[in-house]
């Protein structure tokens, strides 16, 4: 016999509407494991996406720390965590654990390429919420290498872009890159011959922009983790909000990639 | 040639073993372009940086955008 109803009991289930969808399967996406590297503004967008969207175990990897120019786009931080100078990976992670205490929410401070390889392993999905180009090499090798969905997204004012790597067979990240890349990468260290500095260009951005990127990017790990990846991008979206548009474009695998290589 | 970014156009001679990476390169010192990263785009697919315009299959009235690829998170 079925088990009996109550009037208004759809009304005390947090993601009773979220169930209506059909397809997605929060049952898998709340036993989950995410891995979000980067806690600017799509780190902020995206783990509210991910919180609101039933994801329960995430984990926030950023080494910097909260500035007052971040709070045009960043939800979750506060003029008090710039006077702080709190950091943004344990800034937001406080503030969306609070948005649902069902959720292990933890922040890591440090740098992407200091970050232990188990914990790549240990995750389902991995979002890029980066904002160089020598961190998201970082990543998508790391991905590619244990064979983990890597869901990418970039800004540049009012437009963005979102990858999906699905190892081993989709392009991957470096796929996608050109001598533009590797010369955009170069110009970020400037050796002095005792010291490295760091250049870090202040680029364009908004939240309307951030917002649509992160947006797709929790979207489409909800479909890699319901088992839909057969309807996630191919390969990559970009999105330009000034003229409204959105175009799915394929990349080609390049043959001499080393990150597509079965063992 | 179009600029994604501007929507202006430019017509660009090639040679079949120019490079994708040149054009996007040519494209860009043209358009007087910062120091970002760039993609070409040839109707629904990027174009590989080291294919040529052989490989790419790119022909006299092919149209090619060139796109910033968004950096910032
Ligand atoms: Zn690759």
């Amino acid at each position: 016999m079925n088990r009996p109803i109550k009037p208004g009991e759809s009304d005390e289930d947090r993601m009773e509407r979220s169930r209506r969808v059909g397809w997605i399967d929060l049952d898998r996406i709340g036993k989950s494991r995410t891995l979000v590297i980067g806690a600017g503004a799509l780190g902020n967008e995206v783990v509210k996406n991910l919180v609101l969207s039933g994801f329960e175990d995430i984990t926030i990897v950023d080494m910097d720390r909260v500035v007052l120019s971040n709070l045009n786009r960043c939800l979750f931080f506060r003029e008090e965590d710039a006077k702080r100078r709190s950091f943004k990976a344990t800034a937001l992670a406080d503030m969306a654990q609070r948005m649902n205490a069902a959720c292990r929410v933890s922040g890591m401070v440090m740098k992407v390429q200091d970050l232990d390889e188990g914990v790549f392993r240990s995750s389902d999905v991995v979002l890029g919420c980066l904002d160089n180009i020598a961190a998201r090499l970082h990543v998508n090798a790391h991905c590619c290498h244990l064979g983990r969905p890597l869901i990418d997204g970039g800004t540049l004012s009012t437009s963005g872009k979102v990858q999906v790597v699905i190892p081993p067979d989709s392009p991957c990240l470096q796929c996608s890159m050109n001598r533009t890349h590797y010369r955009a990468l170069e110009r970020r260290f400037s050796c002095t011959g005792s010291d490295t500095t760091f250049f870090e260009p202040k680029l364009a951005a908004e939240i309307t922009t951030t917002s649509v990127i992160a947006a797709i990017q929790v979207r489409e790990a909800i479909k890699v983790l319901s088992g839909r990846e057969d309807r996630c991008l191919h390969h990559l979206l970009r999105y330009d909000g000034l003229d409204n548009q959105a175009l799915e474009l394929e990349v080609p695998l390049d043959p001499d990639c080393g990150l597509h290589r079965r063992q | 040639m179009r600029n994604a970014e501007t929507g202006s156009t430019v017509d660009m001679e090639l040679e079949e073993e120019n490079t994708v990476q040149e054009i996007i390169e040519g494209a860009a010192g043209y358009w007087e372009k910062d120091s970002g990263a760039y993609v070409l785009r040839k109707g629904k697919r990027l174009l590989r940086g080291q294919q040529t315009v052989l490989d790419a299959g790119i022909g006299n009235s092919d149209d090619l955008e060139l796109i910033p690829d968004p950096e910032g998170g």
